[in-house]
């Protein structure tokens, strides 16, 4: 590893931990929404693998951080991670105690950050002979991967039936846009289809805004408002695990490494579940809520990495919730990268060590510092000055300029249906894990039905 | 847009926050003009064509910032309770 190479990680790592410092601050910022793309752009114009995956680690770990501060001070959540913590943060925020809950969910963030990145690191080494196994089933994987997260959802059945009808309209766009001839033969058009699916909700209701109908039995609303109580200066540079208790670091620590192991499970029930659990037996509602927010901030911190590394580094496929959603494009970004020749197969054991080692340490710094000393100017400067339409705004044009580089002016059509279907279907209940995992499973579907 | 409706309630709620329908069709259309402008006006080999339009969606998400005004508002308090 050279030293240049090490500077231009350190300088993407800082980039990232800025960019999503303030992105991951907008309320409804969801991680798939606004890591992916860029991180798609990154792999699209050729930079190299290892930077790219320190600034993923950097982003993942700056715009997870930061949620402390919109859900401590707002109780608005920064995206769905986050959404199990509000009630928590709430009962803090009664009480009078917003600063100590963006202190106690900062310092668990690094704990998490702390404990999973060698656990994953360590589990992924040690599936490396399994692989060989997974891989062997190759496609049919991702059609049984459909099937358990449409079985472990709590929409099972809409989320089961919804496979084959998803599928067939993933594949008949594919097969057209090969017999008018806008793409070669055999070229799976996938990157902008993602996009559709991610951008889906939204697209839907600007198609119901067409509907005069539709537009004007919408729920109006007046402007949102935020109470935001003034806290404390912080004057010193805060220690994690000081400001945490003996028994929240020692529960924070264990259900890092719990979210690491099982990485194959929702990032978002297991967060819920795991918190409630740990909590569930302190008594006095201060001390379990700040349990709470600690533990579950460690776990989602850890549930990131061990998602992301150990498909990375062991499998090569995307075979977890995290990998498939927002770590999506380390995996697969046609042409660069293919489920054939990915980072996987790009990057060594040393690699992934220093990227990731890079990126989490330049994050949790720059983040946690940033985020305990500024958190009431943060929030502020984001909810005064950054409109939810210019986010809408930006998320519809990347969607549009990749579709259109996919296959021409035809795929901003077939972006739009797909995304009318998937927005339709998520709001029927089927979760976006389900529909990535039919996205990947949908030509081995079409074949094996045609008997090919 | 809809001007007679001219009541305080303006606004609907789309992926988590509210928005203006009218600001969202103005965004949506300089977001959109800006990216794919810069697209099309970059030089043809790659990745060029890609970063201009990159950079041509970041334009318009800071002119969008720019022309609309949030819709939240800010009530300060200066200590709890």
């Amino acid at each position: 590893m050279d030293i240049v190479l090490i500077l231009q990680m350190i300088l993407a790592a800082v980039i990232a931990a800025v960019m999503y410092t303030i992105i991951g601050a907008a309320p409804g910022a969801d991680e798939t929404a606004t890591i992916a793309p860029v991180t798609l752009v990154l792999v699209l114009s050729g930079v190299k693998p290892v930077i790219i995956l320190a600034f993923f680690i950097s982003a993942i770990v700056a715009s997870k951080l930061i949620d402390a501060v919109p859900v401590s001070i707002a109780g608005i959540p920064a995206g769905v991670m986050s959404t199990p913590m509000v009630e928590h943060a709430m009962v803090l925020k009664k009480n009078g105690l917003t600063d100590t809950s963006i202190r106690k969910i900062a310092s668990g963030a690094i704990i998490g950050t702390i404990v999973s990145v060698p656990v994953s690191l360590f589990l992924a080494r040690a599936l490396i002979p399994f692989s060989a196994v997974i891989k062997q089933y190759g496609d049919p994987v991702f059609f049984i991967g459909a099937i358990l997260l449409a079985l472990m959802s709590k929409n099972k059945w809409i989320s089961l039936a919804a496979i084959l009808p998803f599928a067939l309209l993933i594949q008949g766009l594919r097969y057209l846009y090969w017999g008018i001839g806008v793409v070669p033969k055999g070229t799976n058009v996938f990157t902008s289809f993602f996009l559709a699916i991610t951008i889906g909700p939204v697209i839907l209701i600007l198609f119901e805004l067409l509907n005069k109908e539709k537009r004007d039995n919408m729920k109006r609303f007046d402007k949102k408002e935020i109470h935001l109580k003034k806290v404390e200066e912080i004057k010193k540079f805060p220690n994690p695990f000081k400001i945490l208790t003996k028994k929240e670091v020692g529960y924070s620590a264990l259900a890092s490494l719990i979210g690491s192991v099982t990485f194959i499970l929702s990032p978002v029930g297991l967060t819920t579940f795991l918190g409630e659990l740990f909590s569930s037996r302190t008594k006095d509602p201060v001390e379990k809520a700040s349990l709470a927010v600690a533990t579950m901030e460690a776990l989602a911190q850890a549930t990131y990495f061990s998602g992301t590394l150990i498909p990375l580094v062991a499998l090569g496929i995307p075979l977890s919730p995290m990998s498939i959603g927002p770590a999506n494009p380390l995996f697969n970004a046609p042409p660069v990268f293919t489920l054939q020749h990915n980072m996987h197969h790009i990057l060594t054991n040393s690699d992934f060590v220093w990227a990731t080692v890079i990126g989490a340490a330049v994050a949790a710094a720059f983040t946690y510092f940033i985020t305990v000393k500024y958190s009431r100017q943060i929030c502020a400067f984001v909810f005064k000055r950054i409109p939810h339409e210019a986010l809408l705004g930006l998320f519809f044009s990347l969607v549009l300029l990749l579709a259109f580089m996919d296959a021409g002016w035809i795929n901003v059509a077939g972006v739009l249906l797909l995304g009318i279907v998937a927005g339709t279907l998520y709001r029927l209940g089927v979760n976006y894990g389900v529909l990535f995992m039919i996205l990947y499973s949908a030509p081995w579907i079409i074949k094996t039905i045609a008997g090919q | 847009m809809n001007n007679k409706n001219n009541d305080s309630k303006n606004n609907i709620e789309v992926w988590e926050d509210l928005v203006n329908i009218k600001d969202l069709v103005i965004s949506l259309i300089i977001c959109s003009v800006t990216t794919m402008g810069a697209y099309f006006i970059a030089p043809k080999q790659p990745p060029k064509p890609l970063l201009f339009g990159l950079f041509g969606a970041i334009l318009g998400f800071v002119i969008c910032s720019i022309i609309i005004k949030p819709k939240r508002v800010f009530i300060e308090t200066d200590k709890e309770n």
